[in-house]
């Protein structure tokens, strides 16, 4: 958790939003949040966050697009990216990692899991 | 794709709001207890059970998945914190919490298998991946469209008006409009009007989508310039295959327009390179004619024009650089204008000497005549010329004007590398010689010119000439003026 910047968190279902942000700083990570695709391009350039956990439907700008839009963009195409999708939805993961991102983590999110994949992504 | 979880709804989501209930009953007991913060991490899960309660029961939300999964997710992360935080010290709280986590994993579990049963139809078309403009007033309908697009690899943007879609336009490079026509404020049709209205967005693709199966206003869009269209709902693979086929025009559009572009800048260099020092013709030849840049020629039957300024040479000794090259050009720019008047095509400039040829790349019956006719009107310009050369305190000038009729080949001369429209044959180098012996404000015309001509000038005085390199003697003619 020595890392300074910190995890960039896009979901626009707030009570999983803010469910997600308690966990994150309960487990001592800085939170950032984005509800939508666009929102969270602009916060990955603007404060080029460690990691993003990105859900993958969304307005605006959906999370396989803001993916690829991000891994085209060589000012943040190295930031790793966590798709957050359904248990249930295995072609939604597929095209996640299909547009570029680096694991995913399914809804209900295992948070023990996901800090594992958090912490192996930010070490490197 | 359709996630029907209602198929497998019952047992997991009674067994989930019932043990929210009795979590709640429970919690009513021991409420004072409780640290601030686990009472609002509560409220918080009887806040998502209300809402899978409200989803269930409401038929158009059942199928959501997504938002179902949010609403469990919500629930299984504020259990778990509570179950961290409370366990310990509440043993009956923390065996419902369990209860409860169980139920959202049976529920996470069910709709695997709902999910399985139901994903006969997920073929995916294969496309290009291409950037998709999706537009809907109704959020859910934007994003059903976008997920269905966009985890098969296109770029998708949404727009939940027909003012935001023209701001998407104007900010990217769309390749397919999808265009719901129902939408309050600017409707579909309004936009599809402007679309094909605008001069960089005609050519994208728009597919209409229509709520109804209202066949006139589709056919009424079609008219309108939309390319394709879809009733509500539309199956996901059929929107997939004529996302599909927009693209592809688009493409070949795109394709199309960087070839014009291409060709057009092409043309205009080549315009603007040998515009300068050829005629429009030969440009045009070369441009217009598939076999135009290619080397060879044809035999074509020319009348030859080479003039010259006596004595140029001794002339720009005295002269400046500077006072040369002003009167070189504006001697050169007269007398260009002359020669493209009278459809002279001009060959080169050799230093002041002028090289044109009247009769290729177009052959016309009177090039002899005109070829004649032009350079008379050359000698008569020459006192406009030396009326300005005079005014700036520079010599006048005197050409001498030799012309000859002869067949010559015609074409692109040269090498691969290197190659122009040019002129070979015996009668340019007899023309040359001829234009030696011209004096200044002469012109000379070759006997084979005299029998070519069809009009009557003033002939004055022949004369044989025997030029070096030349076997044959060379008849001469003067010509003295036009038709009297």
């Amino acid at each position: 958790m020595n890392n300074t910047n910190p995890i960039l968190l896009v979901e626009d279902n707030e009570l999983n939003r803010d469910m997600l942000i308690r966990r994150l700083n309960r487990a001592g990570f800085e939170v950032i949040s984005a509800g939508n695709g666009q929102q969270a391009l602009n916060l990955m350039l603007s404060d080029k966050p460690s990691v993003v956990l990105m859900d993958m439907t969304l307005p605006v700008l959906d999370g396989w697009t803001a993916c690829r839009m991000a891994r085209e963009d060589e000012r943040i195409s190295h930031i790793p990216i966590i798709a957050l999708t359904a248990h249930a939805l295995e072609a939604d993961r597929l095209n996640a990692l299909a547009a570029g991102c680096d694991d995913f983590a399914t809804k209900p999110v295992d948070f023990p899991g996901l800090l594992i994949k958090i912490e192996k992504l930010t070490r490197a | 794709m359709t996630t029907s979880i209602s198929q497998a709804t019952d047992a997991w989501s009674v067994q989930l709001l019932q043990t929210s209930a009795q979590l709640r009953a429970l919690l009513s007991t021991q409420l004072a207890d409780l640290p601030e913060q686990a009472t609002e991490d509560f409220a918080k899960v009887f806040e998502a059970a209300d809402r899978l309660e409200t989803m269930l029961g409401d038929a158009t939300q059942k199928d959501n998945t997504h938002d179902l999964m949010n609403v469990l997710a919500a629930i299984r992360g504020y259990a778990e914190m509570l179950r961290e935080d409370i366990g310990a010290q509440s043993p009956a709280l923390d065996t419902a919490l369990s209860q409860l986590l169980a139920a959202v994993h049976a529920a996470d579990t069910a709709e695997v298998v709902a999910t399985a049963d139901s994903a006969t139809d997920d073929r995916v078309i294969p496309s290009e991946p291409g950037f998709i403009l999706a537009v809907d007033d109704l959020q859910e309908n934007r994003e059903l469209v976008a997920r269905n697009l966009s985890r098969i690899g296109h770029f998708v943007i949404t727009a939940a008006s027909g003012e935001e879609a023209l701001l998407a336009l104007e900010q990217s490079d769309v390749d397919v409009v999808l265009l719901d026509l129902l939408m309050p404020g600017m409707d579909g049709r309004e936009v599809l009007r402007r679309i094909k209205e605008h001069p960089d967005w005609r050519a994208t693709p728009v597919i209409v989508i229509s709520g109804s199966q209202d066949m006139d206003g589709i056919i009424e869009c079609i008219e309108a310039g939309a390319d394709d269209y879809l009733f509500k709902p539309f199956n996901p693979v059929i929107l997939q295959a004529r996302i599909k086929a927009g693209i592809e025009r688009k493409r070949w559009h795109d394709k199309e327009q960087q070839y014009r572009q291409q060709l057009e800048r092409n043309e205009k260099f080549i315009r603007a390179t040998f515009g300068r020092y050829l005629s429009d013709e030969i440009v045009t030849d070369i441009l217009e004619r598939p076999e135009g840049l290619e080397l060879g020629g044809d035999l074509r039957r020319v009348t030859i024009m080479m003039s010259d300024i006596r004595g140029f040479t001794t002339l720009s000794e005295r002269l400046a650089p500077a006072q040369v090259v002003t009167m070189l050009n504006r001697y050169l720019g007269a007398m260009t204008d002359i020669i493209m008047a009278h459809q002279g095509t001009i060959d080169e400039f050799i230093g002041d000497a002028i090289l044109a040829v009247f009769g290729a790349p177009q052959h016309r019956d009177d090039d002899a005549d005109r070829a004649v006719t032009c350079a008379l009107a050359m000698q008569t310009a020459m006192a406009a010329v030396n009326a300005l050369n005079e005014a700036e305190g520079l010599p006048a000038l005197k050409t001498g004007i030799a012309l000859n009729t002869g067949d010559v080949i015609a074409g692109n001369i040269g090498s691969e590398r290197r190659s122009k429209y040019g002129f070979v044959g015996h009668p340019m180098n007899v023309t040359s010689r001829i234009e030696d012996l011209t004096a200044g404000g002469e012109i000379l015309i070759s006997d084979s010119t005299l029998h070519s001509l069809q009009g009557e000038f003033q002939v004055g005085e022949s004369q044989e000439l025997n030029v070096k390199g030349i076997d044959e003697s060379i008849v001469v003619h003067q010509i003295k003026g036009g038709i009297t």
